[in-house]
Protein backbone atom coordinates (compact mmCIF):
# COMPACT_ATOMS: atom_id res chain seq x y z
CA UNK A 1 0.00 0.00 0.00
CA UNK A 2 1.19 3.46 -0.76
CA UNK A 3 1.41 6.07 1.94
CA UNK A 4 -1.73 7.74 0.66
CA UNK A 5 -3.74 4.52 0.59
CA UNK A 6 -2.65 3.77 4.08
CA UNK A 7 -3.88 7.12 5.28
CA UNK A 8 -7.28 6.59 3.65
CA UNK A 9 -7.49 3.08 5.09
CA UNK A 10 -6.68 4.22 8.59
CA UNK A 11 -9.26 6.95 8.39
CA UNK A 12 -11.79 4.21 7.80
CA UNK A 13 -10.38 2.26 10.74
CA UNK A 14 -10.79 5.35 12.86
CA UNK A 15 -14.43 5.60 11.82
CA UNK A 16 -14.98 1.96 12.71
CA UNK A 17 -13.36 2.36 16.12
CA UNK A 18 -15.61 5.32 16.86
CA UNK A 19 -18.65 3.21 16.01
CA UNK A 20 -17.36 0.48 18.26
CA UNK A 21 -16.73 2.93 21.07
CA UNK A 22 -20.25 4.31 20.77
CA UNK A 23 -21.78 0.87 20.73
CA UNK A 24 -19.84 -0.73 23.54
CA UNK A 25 -19.98 2.02 26.08
CA UNK A 26 -23.62 1.79 26.90
CA UNK A 27 -24.50 -1.59 25.45
CA UNK A 28 -27.73 -3.05 26.71
CA UNK A 29 -28.80 0.16 28.41
CA UNK A 30 -32.24 1.45 27.56
CA UNK A 31 -31.10 4.95 26.74
CA UNK A 32 -27.93 3.89 24.91
CA UNK A 33 -25.90 6.70 23.41
CA UNK A 34 -28.23 9.23 25.03
CA UNK A 35 -26.15 8.69 28.17
CA UNK A 36 -23.42 10.65 26.47
CA UNK A 37 -25.76 13.62 26.65
CA UNK A 38 -27.48 12.85 29.96
CA UNK A 39 -24.30 12.53 32.01
CA UNK A 40 -22.97 16.02 31.32
CA UNK A 41 -26.44 17.51 31.60
CA UNK A 42 -26.91 15.98 35.07
CA UNK A 43 -23.48 17.21 36.07
CA UNK A 44 -24.34 20.68 34.85
CA UNK A 45 -27.60 20.57 36.80
CA UNK A 46 -25.76 19.60 39.97
CA UNK A 47 -23.20 22.37 39.61
CA UNK A 48 -25.91 24.87 38.86
CA UNK A 49 -27.70 23.82 42.03
CA UNK A 50 -24.53 24.29 44.03
CA UNK A 51 -23.07 27.46 42.57
CA UNK A 52 -26.14 29.05 41.06
CA UNK A 53 -28.66 28.54 43.84
CA UNK A 54 -26.91 27.58 47.07
CA UNK A 55 -23.76 29.72 46.90
CA UNK A 56 -25.26 32.52 44.92
CA UNK A 57 -22.70 34.49 43.01
CA UNK A 58 -24.96 37.35 42.07
CA UNK A 59 -22.27 39.65 40.77
CA UNK A 60 -22.28 37.90 37.41
CA UNK A 61 -25.12 38.55 34.97
CA UNK A 62 -27.13 35.54 33.83
CA UNK A 63 -25.03 33.40 36.09
CA UNK A 64 -26.49 30.03 34.97
CA UNK A 65 -25.44 30.77 31.40
CA UNK A 66 -22.01 31.94 32.51
CA UNK A 67 -21.63 28.69 34.45
CA UNK A 68 -22.92 26.42 31.68
CA UNK A 69 -20.58 27.69 28.97
CA UNK A 70 -17.52 27.11 31.14
CA UNK A 71 -18.79 23.82 32.44
CA UNK A 72 -19.41 22.34 28.98
CA UNK A 73 -15.81 23.03 28.02
CA UNK A 74 -14.50 21.54 31.24
CA UNK A 75 -16.65 18.43 30.93
CA UNK A 76 -15.38 17.79 27.41
CA UNK A 77 -11.78 18.11 28.50
CA UNK A 78 -12.04 16.09 31.69
CA UNK A 79 -14.25 13.32 30.28
CA UNK A 80 -11.99 12.96 27.26
CA UNK A 81 -8.76 12.57 29.18
CA UNK A 82 -10.37 10.41 31.86
CA UNK A 83 -11.77 7.94 29.37
CA UNK A 84 -8.68 8.05 27.13
CA UNK A 85 -6.27 7.22 29.96
CA UNK A 86 -7.24 3.53 30.35
CA UNK A 87 -8.28 3.08 26.70
CA UNK A 88 -5.16 1.27 25.49
CA UNK A 89 -5.43 -1.24 28.31
CA UNK A 90 -9.13 -1.74 27.66
CA UNK A 91 -8.37 -2.58 24.04
CA UNK A 92 -5.48 -4.83 25.05
CA UNK A 93 -6.73 -7.81 23.06
CA UNK A 94 -6.56 -5.74 19.93
CA UNK A 95 -3.17 -4.23 20.69
CA UNK A 96 -1.59 -7.61 21.43
CA UNK A 97 -2.89 -9.39 18.37
CA UNK A 98 -3.20 -6.92 15.54
CA UNK A 99 -0.93 -4.41 13.94
CA UNK A 100 -2.53 -1.03 13.28
CA UNK A 101 -1.83 2.57 14.32
CA UNK A 102 -2.38 2.52 18.06
CA UNK A 103 -3.03 6.22 18.11
CA UNK A 104 -6.48 5.45 16.69
CA UNK A 105 -7.65 4.06 20.04
CA UNK A 106 -7.35 7.16 22.25
CA UNK A 107 -8.15 9.23 19.17
CA UNK A 108 -11.51 7.50 18.82
CA UNK A 109 -12.30 8.02 22.51
CA UNK A 110 -11.67 11.76 22.30
CA UNK A 111 -13.56 12.09 19.05
CA UNK A 112 -16.65 10.44 20.52
CA UNK A 113 -16.52 12.95 23.36
CA UNK A 114 -16.12 15.74 20.85
CA UNK A 115 -19.38 14.83 19.13
CA UNK A 116 -21.34 14.97 22.40
CA UNK A 117 -19.59 18.16 23.37
CA UNK A 118 -20.52 19.86 20.12
CA UNK A 119 -24.17 18.88 20.52
CA UNK A 120 -24.37 20.22 24.07
CA UNK A 121 -22.34 23.31 23.27
CA UNK A 122 -24.67 24.11 20.37
CA UNK A 123 -27.67 23.91 22.71
CA UNK A 124 -26.00 26.07 25.35
CA UNK A 125 -24.77 28.58 22.76
CA UNK A 126 -28.17 29.00 21.14
CA UNK A 127 -29.88 29.56 24.48
CA UNK A 128 -27.15 31.90 25.72
CA UNK A 129 -27.05 34.01 22.58
CA UNK A 130 -30.85 34.17 22.43
CA UNK A 131 -31.21 35.31 26.04
CA UNK A 132 -28.25 37.65 26.17
CA UNK A 133 -28.35 38.92 22.61
CA UNK A 134 -24.62 38.33 22.22
CA UNK A 135 -24.62 37.50 18.53
CA UNK A 136 -21.47 39.12 17.24
CA UNK A 137 -18.92 38.61 14.47
CA UNK A 138 -16.58 37.30 17.15
CA UNK A 139 -18.69 34.11 17.05
CA UNK A 140 -16.83 33.29 13.84
CA UNK A 141 -13.80 32.65 16.03
CA UNK A 142 -15.60 29.80 17.76
CA UNK A 143 -14.68 27.20 15.13
CA UNK A 144 -10.91 27.80 15.24
CA UNK A 145 -10.98 27.99 19.04
CA UNK A 146 -12.82 24.68 19.21
CA UNK A 147 -10.33 23.15 16.79
CA UNK A 148 -7.57 24.27 19.15
CA UNK A 149 -9.42 22.82 22.13
CA UNK A 150 -9.78 19.50 20.33
CA UNK A 151 -6.08 19.48 19.42
CA UNK A 152 -5.10 20.35 22.98
CA UNK A 153 -7.35 17.68 24.47
CA UNK A 154 -6.25 15.06 21.95
CA UNK A 155 -2.59 15.74 22.67
CA UNK A 156 -3.21 15.52 26.40
CA UNK A 157 -5.21 12.29 25.93
CA UNK A 158 -2.44 10.71 23.84
CA UNK A 159 0.09 11.49 26.54
CA UNK A 160 -1.95 10.14 29.44
CA UNK A 161 -3.08 7.03 27.56
CA UNK A 162 0.44 5.96 26.60
CA UNK A 163 1.83 6.87 30.05
CA UNK A 164 -0.92 4.88 31.75
CA UNK A 165 -0.12 1.80 29.66
CA UNK A 166 3.36 1.77 31.19
CA UNK A 167 2.72 3.33 34.58
CA UNK A 168 -0.60 2.28 36.01
CA UNK A 169 -0.71 5.14 38.47
CA UNK A 170 -1.36 7.71 35.79
CA UNK A 171 -5.14 7.33 35.53
CA UNK A 172 -5.71 7.43 39.33
CA UNK A 173 -3.44 10.47 39.63
CA UNK A 174 -5.27 12.14 36.79
CA UNK A 175 -8.71 11.54 38.27
CA UNK A 176 -7.49 12.83 41.63
CA UNK A 177 -5.99 15.92 40.02
CA UNK A 178 -9.05 16.81 37.99
CA UNK A 179 -11.15 17.89 40.97
CA UNK A 180 -8.76 20.55 42.34
CA UNK A 181 -8.01 21.47 38.75
CA UNK A 182 -11.72 22.12 38.26
CA UNK A 183 -11.85 24.41 41.27
CA UNK A 184 -8.96 26.59 40.14
CA UNK A 185 -10.34 26.88 36.61
CA UNK A 186 -12.48 29.94 35.86
CA UNK A 187 -15.68 27.93 35.48
CA UNK A 188 -17.94 29.14 38.27
CA UNK A 189 -16.05 32.35 39.01
CA UNK A 190 -14.41 35.19 37.17
CA UNK A 191 -10.73 35.48 37.87
CA UNK A 192 -10.97 39.27 38.26
CA UNK A 193 -13.62 39.02 40.94
CA UNK A 194 -11.86 36.63 43.29
CA UNK A 195 -8.41 38.17 43.65
CA UNK A 196 -6.83 41.61 43.56
CA UNK A 197 -3.37 40.15 43.80
CA UNK A 198 -1.71 40.37 40.39
CA UNK A 199 0.54 37.38 40.94
CA UNK A 200 -2.39 35.09 41.78
CA UNK A 201 -4.41 36.50 38.95
CA UNK A 202 -1.66 35.80 36.43
CA UNK A 203 -1.19 32.34 37.83
CA UNK A 204 -4.90 31.54 37.49
CA UNK A 205 -5.06 33.04 34.03
CA UNK A 206 -1.91 31.63 32.50
CA UNK A 207 -0.69 28.89 34.80
CA UNK A 208 -3.69 26.70 34.03
CA UNK A 209 -3.61 25.70 30.36
CA UNK A 210 -7.34 25.05 30.14
CA UNK A 211 -8.26 28.50 31.54
CA UNK A 212 -7.60 30.47 28.33
CA UNK A 213 -9.77 28.02 26.37
CA UNK A 214 -12.64 28.56 28.78
CA UNK A 215 -12.13 32.32 28.71
CA UNK A 216 -12.00 32.48 24.93
CA UNK A 217 -15.08 30.31 24.36
CA UNK A 218 -17.00 32.22 27.01
CA UNK A 219 -16.01 35.55 25.45
CA UNK A 220 -17.48 34.67 22.08
CA UNK A 221 -20.64 32.91 23.30
CA UNK A 222 -21.55 34.54 26.61
CA UNK A 223 -19.82 37.87 26.24
CA UNK A 224 -20.30 38.51 22.54
CA UNK A 225 -16.87 40.09 22.40
CA UNK A 226 -13.54 39.33 20.80
CA UNK A 227 -11.22 37.44 23.14
CA UNK A 228 -8.03 39.27 24.03
CA UNK A 229 -5.23 38.71 21.55
CA UNK A 230 -2.96 37.20 24.19
CA UNK A 231 -5.68 34.69 25.11
CA UNK A 232 -6.07 33.67 21.48
CA UNK A 233 -2.33 33.38 21.05
CA UNK A 234 -2.10 31.22 24.17
CA UNK A 235 -4.89 28.97 22.90
CA UNK A 236 -3.19 28.46 19.54
CA UNK A 237 0.25 27.83 21.02
CA UNK A 238 -1.08 25.50 23.73
CA UNK A 239 -2.95 23.48 21.10
CA UNK A 240 0.10 23.04 18.88
CA UNK A 241 2.48 22.30 21.74
CA UNK A 242 0.16 19.79 23.41
CA UNK A 243 -0.81 18.01 20.19
CA UNK A 244 2.73 17.59 18.93
CA UNK A 245 4.11 16.92 22.39
CA UNK A 246 1.51 14.24 23.05
CA UNK A 247 2.03 12.65 19.64
CA UNK A 248 5.79 12.72 20.07
CA UNK A 249 5.56 10.99 23.45
CA UNK A 250 3.09 8.46 22.08
CA UNK A 251 5.32 7.61 19.13
CA UNK A 252 8.35 7.29 21.33
CA UNK A 253 6.67 4.92 23.74
CA UNK A 254 4.28 2.90 21.59
CA UNK A 255 6.72 0.24 20.35
CA UNK A 256 6.44 -1.93 23.44
CA UNK A 257 2.68 -1.54 23.79
CA UNK A 258 1.82 -5.10 22.77
CA UNK A 259 4.12 -6.33 25.52
CA UNK A 260 2.98 -4.12 28.38
CA UNK A 261 -0.79 -4.02 28.02
CA UNK B 1 5.48 8.40 12.26
CA UNK B 2 7.28 5.92 14.47
CA UNK B 3 11.00 5.79 15.02
CA UNK B 4 10.95 2.21 13.86
CA UNK B 5 11.82 1.82 10.18
CA UNK B 6 8.97 0.61 8.01
CA UNK B 7 8.51 -3.12 8.13
CA UNK B 8 8.79 -3.44 4.39
CA UNK B 9 11.96 -1.41 3.97
CA UNK B 10 14.44 -3.00 1.60
CA UNK B 11 12.52 -6.17 0.70
CA UNK B 12 10.25 -7.13 -2.16
CA UNK B 13 6.62 -8.08 -1.47
CA UNK B 14 6.42 -11.52 0.04
CA UNK B 15 10.03 -11.55 1.20
CA UNK B 16 10.89 -12.00 4.87
CA UNK B 17 14.23 -11.18 6.45
CA UNK B 18 15.42 -11.57 10.01
CA UNK B 19 19.02 -10.59 10.72
CA UNK B 20 20.58 -11.32 14.08
CA UNK B 21 17.16 -10.83 15.63
CA UNK B 22 16.95 -10.96 19.41
CA UNK B 23 14.05 -10.30 21.70
CA UNK B 24 13.62 -10.87 25.43
CA UNK B 25 10.47 -10.61 27.50
CA UNK B 26 10.11 -9.81 31.14
CA UNK B 27 8.18 -12.55 32.88
CA UNK B 28 7.11 -10.62 35.94
CA UNK B 29 3.52 -11.08 36.97
CA UNK B 30 2.79 -7.39 36.85
CA UNK B 31 4.17 -6.22 33.56
CA UNK B 32 3.26 -2.59 33.88
CA UNK B 33 5.57 -0.47 35.93
CA UNK B 34 4.21 1.78 38.60
CA UNK B 35 5.33 5.32 39.04
CA UNK B 36 6.79 4.44 42.42
CA UNK B 37 9.26 2.10 40.77
CA UNK B 38 10.26 4.75 38.34
CA UNK B 39 10.80 7.30 41.06
CA UNK B 40 12.58 5.07 43.56
CA UNK B 41 14.73 3.11 41.17
CA UNK B 42 14.07 1.68 37.80
CA UNK B 43 13.98 -2.03 38.48
CA UNK B 44 12.36 -4.24 41.05
CA UNK B 45 14.94 -6.47 42.62
CA UNK B 46 14.53 -10.23 42.33
CA UNK B 47 12.04 -12.08 40.23
CA UNK B 48 12.84 -14.30 37.30
CA UNK B 49 15.26 -13.08 34.67
CA UNK B 50 13.81 -12.01 31.31
CA UNK B 51 13.09 -14.85 28.93
CA UNK B 52 14.96 -14.65 25.66
CA UNK B 53 12.34 -15.61 23.13
CA UNK B 54 14.58 -15.02 20.13
CA UNK B 55 18.37 -15.29 20.29
CA UNK B 56 20.28 -14.03 17.32
CA UNK B 57 17.93 -15.49 14.73
CA UNK B 58 18.80 -14.95 11.08
CA UNK B 59 16.66 -16.23 8.28
CA UNK B 60 15.53 -15.27 4.83
CA UNK B 61 12.32 -16.43 3.24
CA UNK B 62 11.77 -15.82 -0.47
CA UNK B 63 8.42 -14.75 -1.93
CA UNK B 64 6.12 -17.71 -2.46
CA UNK B 65 7.87 -20.06 -0.04
CA UNK B 66 5.82 -22.17 2.35
CA UNK B 67 7.49 -22.45 5.70
CA UNK B 68 6.38 -24.45 8.71
CA UNK B 69 7.69 -23.37 12.06
CA UNK B 70 7.83 -26.01 14.75
CA UNK B 71 9.34 -26.47 18.17
CA UNK B 72 8.44 -27.01 21.80
CA UNK B 73 6.15 -24.73 23.73
CA UNK B 74 8.13 -21.60 24.44
CA UNK B 75 10.65 -22.18 21.66
CA UNK B 76 9.97 -18.74 20.21
CA UNK B 77 7.55 -19.59 17.39
CA UNK B 78 4.78 -17.20 18.35
CA UNK B 79 7.29 -14.51 19.26
CA UNK B 80 8.77 -14.82 15.79
CA UNK B 81 5.36 -14.30 14.23
CA UNK B 82 4.63 -11.31 16.46
CA UNK B 83 7.96 -9.80 15.43
CA UNK B 84 7.29 -10.48 11.75
CA UNK B 85 3.85 -8.90 11.95
CA UNK B 86 5.32 -5.77 13.53
CA UNK B 87 3.38 -6.07 16.77
CA UNK B 88 6.47 -6.53 18.91
CA UNK B 89 9.78 -4.79 18.11
CA UNK B 90 13.18 -6.43 18.34
CA UNK B 91 15.70 -5.63 21.05
CA UNK B 92 18.36 -5.80 18.41
CA UNK B 93 18.77 -7.00 14.86
CA UNK B 94 16.66 -6.30 11.81
CA UNK B 95 13.25 -7.50 10.69
CA UNK B 96 11.65 -6.88 7.33
CA UNK B 97 8.48 -8.32 5.92
CA UNK B 98 7.49 -7.22 2.44
CA UNK B 99 4.10 -6.22 1.08
CA UNK B 100 0.71 -6.77 2.67
CA UNK B 101 1.21 -8.88 5.78
CA UNK B 102 -1.83 -10.71 7.10
CA UNK B 103 -1.26 -12.10 10.56
CA UNK B 104 -3.71 -14.63 11.94
CA UNK B 105 -2.46 -14.84 15.48
CA UNK B 106 -5.82 -15.04 17.12
CA UNK B 107 -8.98 -15.34 15.10
CA UNK B 108 -11.59 -12.79 15.93
CA UNK B 109 -9.25 -10.62 18.00
CA UNK B 110 -10.89 -7.24 18.12
CA UNK B 111 -14.40 -8.40 17.32
CA UNK B 112 -16.96 -6.14 18.92
CA UNK B 113 -19.14 -8.59 20.75
CA UNK B 114 -22.26 -6.49 20.33
CA UNK B 115 -21.67 -6.05 16.64
CA UNK B 116 -23.25 -8.39 14.15
CA UNK B 117 -21.05 -10.67 12.12
CA UNK B 118 -21.51 -8.38 9.16
CA UNK B 119 -20.44 -5.29 11.11
CA UNK B 120 -17.43 -7.16 12.44
CA UNK B 121 -16.34 -7.91 8.91
CA UNK B 122 -16.07 -4.16 8.34
CA UNK B 123 -14.35 -3.52 11.67
CA UNK B 124 -11.89 -6.35 11.18
CA UNK B 125 -11.22 -5.42 7.57
CA UNK B 126 -10.49 -1.88 8.71
CA UNK B 127 -8.03 -3.21 11.29
CA UNK B 128 -6.23 -4.91 8.44
CA UNK B 129 -6.03 -1.62 6.60
CA UNK B 130 -8.89 -2.06 4.12
CA UNK B 131 -11.34 0.68 3.23
CA UNK B 132 -15.08 0.34 2.97
CA UNK B 133 -15.21 -0.30 -0.78
CA UNK B 134 -12.59 -3.02 -0.58
CA UNK B 135 -14.50 -4.76 2.18
CA UNK B 136 -17.80 -4.44 0.32
CA UNK B 137 -16.23 -6.16 -2.69
CA UNK B 138 -15.31 -9.12 -0.51
CA UNK B 139 -18.36 -9.15 1.72
CA UNK B 140 -20.40 -11.79 -0.08
CA UNK B 141 -17.42 -14.09 -0.48
CA UNK B 142 -16.55 -13.79 3.20
CA UNK B 143 -20.10 -14.51 4.32
CA UNK B 144 -20.39 -17.46 1.97
CA UNK B 145 -17.06 -18.88 3.10
CA UNK B 146 -17.96 -18.58 6.78
CA UNK B 147 -21.14 -20.65 6.24
CA UNK B 148 -22.86 -18.52 8.84
CA UNK B 149 -25.99 -17.94 6.77
CA UNK B 150 -28.55 -15.81 8.56
CA UNK B 151 -26.39 -15.67 11.67
CA UNK B 152 -24.26 -13.08 9.91
CA UNK B 153 -26.69 -10.41 11.11
CA UNK B 154 -26.80 -11.65 14.71
CA UNK B 155 -24.41 -10.22 17.31
CA UNK B 156 -21.25 -12.30 17.57
CA UNK B 157 -21.88 -12.57 21.32
CA UNK B 158 -24.51 -15.16 20.37
CA UNK B 159 -22.08 -17.23 18.28
CA UNK B 160 -20.66 -20.57 19.27
CA UNK B 161 -16.88 -20.59 19.51
CA UNK B 162 -16.71 -22.47 16.20
CA UNK B 163 -18.82 -19.84 14.45
CA UNK B 164 -16.69 -17.09 15.96
CA UNK B 165 -13.48 -18.65 14.66
CA UNK B 166 -15.00 -19.41 11.27
CA UNK B 167 -15.91 -15.78 10.79
CA UNK B 168 -12.44 -14.70 11.93
CA UNK B 169 -10.75 -17.03 9.50
CA UNK B 170 -13.05 -16.10 6.63
CA UNK B 171 -12.18 -12.42 6.97
CA UNK B 172 -8.43 -12.98 7.14
CA UNK B 173 -8.59 -15.46 4.26
CA UNK B 174 -10.08 -12.85 1.93
CA UNK B 175 -7.44 -10.19 2.34
CA UNK B 176 -4.89 -9.93 -0.45
CA UNK B 177 -1.86 -11.19 1.39
CA UNK B 178 1.72 -11.12 0.22
CA UNK B 179 2.73 -12.73 3.49
CA UNK B 180 0.49 -15.02 5.54
CA UNK B 181 1.47 -15.52 9.16
CA UNK B 182 -0.68 -18.18 10.78
CA UNK B 183 -0.36 -19.27 14.39
CA UNK B 184 -2.10 -22.50 15.27
CA UNK B 185 -5.48 -21.28 14.15
CA UNK B 186 -6.34 -23.85 11.52
CA UNK B 187 -8.04 -26.16 14.00
CA UNK B 188 -11.15 -24.21 13.16
CA UNK B 189 -14.59 -25.70 13.04
CA UNK B 190 -15.28 -29.21 11.87
CA UNK B 191 -13.21 -31.34 9.57
CA UNK B 192 -14.96 -30.14 6.45
CA UNK B 193 -14.29 -26.54 7.32
CA UNK B 194 -10.65 -27.31 8.12
CA UNK B 195 -10.22 -28.81 4.67
CA UNK B 196 -11.80 -25.71 3.20
CA UNK B 197 -9.36 -23.50 5.14
CA UNK B 198 -6.41 -25.51 3.87
CA UNK B 199 -7.70 -25.28 0.33
CA UNK B 200 -8.12 -21.54 0.71
CA UNK B 201 -4.56 -21.16 1.98
CA UNK B 202 -3.32 -23.35 -0.88
CA UNK B 203 -5.02 -21.05 -3.38
CA UNK B 204 -3.47 -17.99 -1.76
CA UNK B 205 -0.06 -19.67 -2.02
CA UNK B 206 -0.77 -20.51 -5.66
CA UNK B 207 -1.46 -16.82 -6.15
CA UNK B 208 2.06 -16.11 -4.93
CA UNK B 209 1.68 -15.54 -1.18
CA UNK B 210 4.41 -16.50 1.25
CA UNK B 211 3.25 -18.69 4.12
CA UNK B 212 4.71 -18.99 7.59
CA UNK B 213 2.70 -21.52 9.55
CA UNK B 214 3.18 -22.30 13.22
CA UNK B 215 1.61 -25.55 14.27
CA UNK B 216 2.07 -28.62 16.42
CA UNK B 217 0.21 -30.63 13.81
CA UNK B 218 3.01 -32.46 12.00
CA UNK B 219 0.71 -33.81 9.31
CA UNK B 220 -0.57 -30.34 8.53
CA UNK B 221 2.97 -29.01 8.19
CA UNK B 222 3.90 -31.87 5.91
CA UNK B 223 0.85 -31.30 3.73
CA UNK B 224 1.23 -27.52 3.52
CA UNK B 225 4.90 -26.62 3.72
CA UNK B 226 7.98 -27.30 1.64
CA UNK B 227 10.43 -25.89 4.12
CA UNK B 228 10.54 -26.28 7.86
CA UNK B 229 12.28 -24.27 10.55
CA UNK B 230 12.76 -25.89 13.93
CA UNK B 231 13.17 -23.52 16.84
CA UNK B 232 14.50 -24.49 20.21
CA UNK B 233 15.19 -22.11 23.07
CA UNK B 234 14.88 -19.09 20.78
CA UNK B 235 17.37 -20.35 18.20
CA UNK B 236 17.02 -21.92 14.78
CA UNK B 237 18.22 -25.51 15.15
CA UNK B 238 17.09 -26.74 11.78
CA UNK B 239 16.21 -25.00 8.57
CA UNK B 240 15.65 -27.04 5.46
CA UNK B 241 13.27 -29.17 3.41
CA UNK B 242 10.30 -30.60 5.22
CA UNK B 243 11.34 -34.15 4.37
CA UNK B 244 14.42 -33.82 6.58
CA UNK B 245 13.04 -31.28 9.01
CA UNK B 246 10.16 -33.29 10.38
CA UNK B 247 12.27 -36.34 11.30
CA UNK B 248 14.68 -33.93 12.97
CA UNK B 249 11.80 -32.34 14.85
CA UNK B 250 10.49 -35.72 15.98
CA UNK B 251 13.92 -36.72 17.23
CA UNK B 252 14.21 -33.40 19.04
CA UNK B 253 10.90 -33.96 20.73
CA UNK B 254 11.76 -37.60 21.45
CA UNK B 255 8.71 -38.74 19.60
CA UNK B 256 10.37 -40.61 16.72
CA UNK B 257 9.99 -44.38 16.86
CA UNK B 258 13.13 -46.15 17.99
CA UNK B 259 15.22 -43.00 17.91
CA UNK B 260 16.82 -41.31 20.88
CA UNK B 261 16.17 -37.65 21.36
CA UNK B 262 18.97 -35.48 20.11
CA UNK B 263 20.24 -32.42 21.86
CA UNK B 264 20.89 -29.80 19.25
CA UNK B 265 24.12 -27.88 19.43
CA UNK B 266 23.25 -24.19 19.72
CA UNK B 267 24.73 -22.07 17.02
CA UNK B 268 25.45 -25.00 14.75
CA UNK B 269 22.23 -25.65 12.95
CA UNK B 270 22.47 -28.71 10.81
CA UNK B 271 20.09 -27.29 8.24
CA UNK B 272 21.43 -26.66 4.79
CA UNK B 273 20.00 -23.23 4.22
CA UNK B 274 21.54 -21.25 7.04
Amino acid sequence: MSRHNRRVAYRYLFEQLIRRELRQKYKGSALGVLWYLINPLVLMGAYYLMFGLIFKLDTIDDYPLFLMVGLVVWIFFSQSVLSAAPSLLEQGALVRKASFPRVAIPGAVVSVQLVTFLVILALVAIVTIAIRGTLDVSLLLLAPILACLYAFTLGFALAVSILHAYFRDVAPILSAALLPWFFVSPIFFQIDSITRNDAYRHLLEWGNPIAPFITAIRDVIYGGVMPETDVLAYVAVAAVVMLFGGKWLFDRMQDELAVVV
Amino acid sequence: MSRRPALDAGVVPGEIVLEHASRAFSVKADRGRTLKEMLIGRKRAGGPAPVEALKDVSLRIEPGETVGMVGRNGAGKSSTLRVLSGIVPLNCGRVACGGQVVAQLELGAGFGRDFSGRENIFLNGALHGLVKEQIEQRLEAIIAFSELGDFIDAPVATYSSGMFLRLGFSIAAHLDADVLLIDEVLAVGDEAFQRKCEARIASQIAAGATLVLVSHDAALIERTCERVIVLDGGRVVFDGPVGEGMPFYHRLMGTAEGADAVTPVPGEPPGERV
